[in-house]
């Protein structure tokens, strides 16, 4: 088994919730917005519902193989080769996911804080440290998740307060205004990003209590719905309508607060929230990537892999676009429908259906 | 020197372990060779007095303060008896009145009927003529060596091969005193000393149980150091104490003079600025760290006692907050969480703010800043760097400073850094007042982990220089990996935060009152989880009862 | 193997923390923007006008009393294309970094508001170090006069100008306000005016004679049709938007006495609340607006009994018709002259018949001009200070 360690509940629910969030928070809103204008939180409802539905099928797909991680057990369903393929579209999945969210990074640093530096110095300085965590196994950056998480939220709530006397709720209305279509099509995005949670199938393996990964599934899905929808509604009682205008509306909203003539400029407070969530999101996703190449070359540990895997990761970042529009139009329009059908829905669907047809898998519950 | 290059040299052109393996195993035998008394342990003592005077008097030639005081037996003149002890560490009224007046002086020792002879010459005196508190017999040379040197008194018979070793030591020593790292307003004020009998002591007074149990061993090849391993039985964890035990026996080193030695030796984390292990000279501190389950470990000749395992939330405690009031104890961890954060960030964040993010000022602040810094002709990093280093050299003299000067020497750290300083225009009000505020504030915690915060505080102001607000994150985020990934004999460093612990975090960021602390900490009183009987909390009698 | 690759790695780090800090900027580098004006020139460009704060001044500034001050602030203007080519000319002349982020206010002259905003505003909501709560306001004349003014009371006249903003005595609106206003189809921007007038004296001391002084200050409402400017609304107009837009924060109304000729009273708002709702028949749209007073009467001219209740009732009446009478004045000034709905009726109607907005959304100005509004006031008086009736009687 290439990775030794074992997280509680707790942890695990802590890890899910942050797979998501930081990046949620910042980069979600806009396009939501854009698609589905002051019906953005009801776009942000449904995609946590298809969540709850992706992760029923993780939990259910990955409890069928106790002990075995998706990269693992794809090859017992469907066969060694067959299998093999499917594990390297996952292991690419997450490198290409993971230099998304790196690129994202650094774009909001350098657009929004400090233009004059590099984007290279902010993304290799992160990798960094997270391969130093990553290499020191899934304790580790657990850990540091549970110091970290319960901050970033109790921040993003505070800071939300503070940006109360901005608000005015009002600004959702009127509902559905231009029918149901927008809504749905401005779910796509927000379901790709929670639907993350499929990452259950790599990680059930290494819970305390795999009995609780149905529990722990659903709560950090719901958390992380919340949060978002707080947000997004945030946004657009701000903003109103025209959120869309902003690239990045949670950012600017902080930049609103204005209280008592001292509490303002707080922005530097999203930078740490943003730095510190997407260091440990830069991790889960490193870690999956790492382990999973470790399983599928058949490893003994997967610690040798962190730096080639690290520095595929930063190069990809670097190649992938040439400018932060163009990150967005990616992830606007592209990566919804590419991660949804193909990574989050479609293949475990289709793991899940052929297991049960063959009758593979252990406990059903 | 060369013995560093040779290594690095092998290893860099990665020449195989087992060769640089074989340099260190002979390296082992030197130490052993030298020093060891392999050969004087398995001697023995002859019957003749005069060839063991003699072959005493050479291994331990040279030693002008080990006296040799023949005599003669007060029964029979044709024996005689010497004893052997070192002059300064035993207690003389002790050999005279106890020792050598019994013997050369008393009454005789057989009663009617016994008869005396020369062969019980030695068992007689053992049992009726040592009016001694401790007393041994042996035979073995070694044995006999180590007791003079250690304060003991040696007697020797002729025409047995046997000494008798009488407890005598006494000399020279601090007595129990206040203690001058770790003060309290409220609470026991004792602390150890050099002298690890009476440390020992000290504990015992503390826990009258017999399950204290107290192992000694010896360290140091050559020093031959006195060491104690101490643990309540039933409330430790066995496991514990046998890694304990296993690690301080896998030391061979030729002295043991403090703690600090051992500490270096048997740790978790060797490379890490954090201790993975405890030290204090406050008995009342061992002892609550006894309780709840861990192992001490004392050394003679120092009062700095250790305590295994060590969370990093106990550089937040400190003795006192178990003596005061909940209420107190609370907002006193509080506030010590929070200057353990100013420690580590003011000057980082400071000279991030100032160089890079002028958006966080309020503009009245900013304003007020600029104005000020206008004059300042250095960059506000280097400015904080040289304020923080002269901070440092003004801790490090204070320490060492003779008495007499002291009062000059802060005088002239005050004026003339930092009156002058701003005067003269290099440096800003600003970053003196900061850097005071952060100096200060390492003092607030435990002394331990301030200076681990102390060390970390340079790198973290290098990177707000370099990168402002992004680097302090990512230094302070480093950090907390590496935090996250040290354990301590076995527990995480870091829990009860992470891994949580709930129940736990009673006791971290605010001590509650003494009727909820039912349970050890998890990890650690695992053997005994239970402290206390729940329902303590003291509540008004109920209602309809007579007063 | 494991200690070459730490030295790489500590190569690349330290070059790269070495080779240079890109963002670092000293405090002593940095020009800070307290405030900036627009104006457009005859010929088409863009004039910058930046108040920049000399923070020099402010350090000597502590002792000194009624002496001679240094200037706390410097003004310099350049013409460009675009306000980032005024910038990069200014930057030529300033001898240290332009640092936006603590500019409180930003001045528009009246020509570029009457030629269009949307021209000079892109640039302050895409730069990162503007800021989306800086106050906007129109200058009655040029931009550049109103920067260069002092303020008596705070360090620069554009804080000063930020501050009487910050209060809210009339309708301040920021760069969110304003580009949300511009971007919604049922509404139309506003934004403070802002004129040159008399502002108090220096009393005189033995040496110097007393010295009138001139300063900026907030006299009124700018009235925008989409973009462009196309009037004005006075002081006492401006106090009807705030009643028809619900933003009354604080205010006095004055109100003749019921017994005494020629004697007055006035009455401090606490609370009021407005609310619009929009009717549609098919044809004709119409409004009622409802607004709800609260006040404290603080001042009395004269000396009615105000214990007794019909005479509150009568006082209560006597409010509700000023705070008719304000708004009306507003809304003949916006449906009459000018035509433009500011008031966010058009948003509340979208609200309550989304579907039919789409029909009336092109030409909403005109349906607006021609509505017919009613008002309901409802006002209570609460409270009377800390005298009841007043003693003057012998």
């Amino acid at each position: 088994m290439p990775e030794v360690g074992k997280i509680d509940s707790k942890q695990a629910i802590l890890l899910m919730v942050i797979m998501v969030l930081p990046t949620g928070f910042l980069f979600v809103a806009a396009v939501t917005a854009h698609l589905a204008r002051q019906d953005g939180w009801i776009s942000i409802l449904l995609a946590t519902l298809v969540a709850l539905l992706i992760a029923w099928l993780a939990v259910s797909l990955g409890l069928r193989f106790p002990g075995k991680t998706l990269f693992q057990f794809a090859e017992v369903i469907l066969g060694r080769w067959p299998g093999k393929v499917v594990a390297f579209l996952y292991i690419w999945w997450y490198i290409h996911m993971n230099a998304e969210v790196l690129r994202q990074y650094g774009s909001l640093l350098v657009a929004a804080f400090m233009p004059e530096t590099p984007i290279s110095v902010f993304m290799l300085l992160i990798m960094a440290i997270a391969a130093y965590a990553v290499r020191n196994g899934l304790e580790v950056f657990s850990r540091v998740n549970q110091l970290i998480l319960p901050l970033i939220l109790v921040s993003v709530v505070i800071l939300n307060i503070l940006a109360a006397p901005e608000m005015n709720i009002k600004q959702i209305l009127p509902v559905f205004e231009h029918g149901a279509v927008p809504v749905v099509k401005g779910a796509v995005m927000p379901a790709a990003w929670i639907g993350e949670i499929i990452t259950m199938t790599v990680l059930i393996p290494y819970l305390n209590k795999a009995k609780e990964a149905y529990r722990i599934a659903v709560t950090a899905t719901l958390i992380t719905g919340f949060f978002m929808l707080i947000t997004q509604l945030v946004d657009i009682a701000i903003f109103g309508p025209i959120t869309a205008a902003w690239l990045f509306p949670g950012l600017d909203g902080v930049r609103m607060i204005h209280l008592a003539n001292f509490l303002e400029r707080l922005e530097p407070v999203v930078m740490v929230i943003w730095v510190a969530g997407v260091l440990v999101k830069i991790s889960v996703f490193y870690w999956a990537a790492a382990l999973g190449s470790a399983q599928w070359l058949e490893l003994k540990d997967y610690k040798p892999l962190v730096l080639p895997v690290g520095v595929i990761i930063y190069a990809l970042s670097i190649m992938a676009h040439d400018s932060l529009l163009d990150l967005f139009a990616f992830l606007g329009m592209f990566w919804g429908p590419y991660a949804l059908t193909l990574f989050i829905v479609g293949i475990p669907l289709l793991l899940l259906i052929v297991a049960v047809i063959r009758g593979q898998g252990g406990s059903r519950h | 020197m060369a013995r560093f290059i040779k290594p690095l040299r092998s290893r860099l052109l990665g020449r195989r372990k087992s060769s640089s393996g074989k340099d260190n195993s002979s390296q082992d035998q030197a130490v052993d060779n030298a020093f060891s008394n392999q050969e004087l342990q398995n001697q023995d003592l002859s019957a003749d007095l005069q060839a063991n005077l003699l072959h005493i008097k050479e291994i331990l030639s040279d030693c002008s303060d080990v006296v040799y005081r023949e005599f003669d037996f007060a029964q029979d003149e044709r024996i005689k008896l010497a004893i052997i002890y070192v002059d300064g560490m035993v207690d003389k009224m002790q050999i005279t009145s106890q020792i050598m007046r019994s013997l050369m002086l008393d009454a005789p020792l057989v009663e009617q009927g016994e008869e005396f002879t020369r062969a019980r010459a030695l068992t007689l005196i053992k049992k009726r003529l040592l009016p001694v508190q401790q007393v041994e017999e042996t035979n073995n040379l070694g044995k006999v060596i180590d007791a003079v040197l250690s304060g003991d008194t040696v007697l020797l018979v002729d025409g047995h091969a046997c000494a008798i070793i009488n407890a005598s030591r006494g000399w020279e020593s601090r007595k129990v005193e206040e203690s001058q790292t770790e003060m309290v307003v409220r609470g026991p004020r004792e602390a150890f000393v050099e002298t690890i009998r009476v440390n020992l002591s000290l504990l015992r007074r503390k826990i009258k149980n017999p399950n204290l149990k107290i192992e000694t061993m010896r360290l140091g090849e050559v020093t031959k150091t006195d060491v104690a391993v101490v643990y309540i039985k039933g409330i430790v964890n066995d496991k514990l104490v046998t890694e304990v035990k296993e690690r301080l026996n896998r030391i061979k080193i030729d002295a043991i003079l403090e703690t600090g030695y051992i500490e270096e030796l048997i740790e978790d984390n060797p490379w890490s600025p954090f201790c993975s292990l405890n030290h204090t000279e406050r008995p009342d501190r061992v002892a609550a760290q006894l309780l709840e389950g861990r192992v001490a470990i004392l050394v003679d000749g120092t009062p700095y006692a250790l305590t295994a395992p060590l969370l990093f939330v106990e550089s937040l405690q400190t003795p006192e907050d178990y003596y005061q009031r909940w209420p107190i104890s609370s907002a006193t961890r509080l506030l010590r969480l929070f200057t353990l954060i100013l420690s580590l960030l003011a000057p980082s964040l400071y000279v991030a703010v100032i160089t890079y993010h002028h958006e966080m000022l309020p503009t009245a602040l900013l304003l007020s800043l600029a104005a000020q810094r206008e004059v300042v002709p250095f960059p506000a990093f280097i400015e904080a760097f040289g304020m923080e280093v002269a901070f440092e050299i003004l801790r490090e003299a204070g320490i060492r400073l003779p008495r007499q000067v002291g009062q000059a020497v802060s005088i002239v750290g005050a004026l003339i850094i930092g009156e002058a300083a701003v005067r003269a225009g290099l440096v800003g009000a600003g970053t003196v007042i900061v850097v005071a505020l952060t100096g200060i504030a390492s003092f607030a915690y435990c002394y331990s982990a301030s200076i681990s915060i102390r060390l970390l505080r340079f790198p973290l102001l290098v990177l707000a220089g370099t990168l402002g607000l992004y680097g302090v994150i990512c230094g302070v985020l480093t950090i907390l990996v590496h935090l996250a990934t040290l354990r301590s004999f076995g527990v995480p460093f870091l829990s009860p935060v992470a891994p949580l612990s709930a129940g736990d975090l009673k006791d971290v960021a605010v001590r509650v009152p003494w009727w909820a602390m039912l349970h050890r900490p998890r990890l650690i009183g695992m053997a005994n989880p239970q402290r206390e009987a729940g329902g303590l909390k003291p509540t008004p009698p109920p209602a309809g009862r007579k007063q | 193997m494991r200690k070459l690759l730490a030295c790489l790695a500590l190569l690349i780090i330290m070059a790269g923390i070495l080779s240079g800090c890109w963002s670092r900027k000293e405090m002593s580098e940095l020009a800070i923007v307290l405030g900036a004006g627009i104006d457009r020139t005859p010929d088409g460009q863009v004039r910058l006008t930046l108040q920049l704060a000399r923070p020099g001044a402010l350090a000597g500034a502590g002792g000194e009393g009624a002496g001679a001050k240094e200037p706390t602030t410097w003004v310099i203007s350049e013409t460009g294309s675009t306000i980032l080519d005024v910038q990069r000319k200014l930057a030529m002349r300033i001898s240290r970094h332009i640092n936006w982020t603590h500019n409180v206010i930003v001045v528009f002259g009246e020509e570029a508001a009457r030629h269009g905003m949307r021209q000079y505003t892109n640039f302050f909501t895409r730069s990162p170090q503007t800021r989306e709560i800086t106050w906007i306001l129109v200058a009655k004349g040029q931009a550049k006069d109103i920067l260069e003014t002092t303020s008596r009371l705070e360090n620069s006249s554009a804080q000063d100008i930020g501050y009487l903003a910050r209060a809210k005595a009339g309708y301040s609106v920021n760069f969110k306000d304003f580009k949300v206003m511009l971007a919604t189809k049922g509404s139309n921007p506003i934004a403070s005016r802002v004129e040159i007038v008399e502002r108090g004296v220096s009393p005189g001391t033995e040496k110097e004679k007393s010295v009138k002084h001139e300063g900026a200050a907030l006299t009124g409402t700018a009235v925008f049709r989409e973009e462009k400017l196309v009037g004005w609304l006075d002081e006492s107009e401006t106090r009807g938007l705030l009643w028809l837009r619900g933003e009354i924060l604080r205010g006095v109304i004055t109100l003749p006495s019921l017994t005494d000729q020629g004697k007055e009273m006035s009455v401090e708002i606490m609370r009021g609340h407005t609310e619009v709702e929009p009717y549609y028949d098919g044809e004709s749209v119409w409004f009622v607006v409802k607004i709800v007073v609260e006040g404290d009467l603080l001042e009395q001219q004269s000396s009615e009994d105000i214990t007794e209740r019909d005479v509150r009732k009568a006082i209560e009446k006597e409010i509700s018709r000023k705070v008719e009478e304000k708004a009306r004045l507003a809304l003949e000034k916006a449906q009459g002259e000018y035509g433009v709905d500011i008031f966010d009726f058009g948003v509340a109607f979208h609200r309550k018949y989304p579907k039919i907005w789409p029909e009336l959304e092109d030409r909403w100005d005109e349906v607006f001009a021609g509505a017919y509004v009613d008002f309901t006031v409802e006002a209570h008086l609460r409270r009377s200070g800390l005298i009841g009736k007043r003693g003057t009687e012998r």
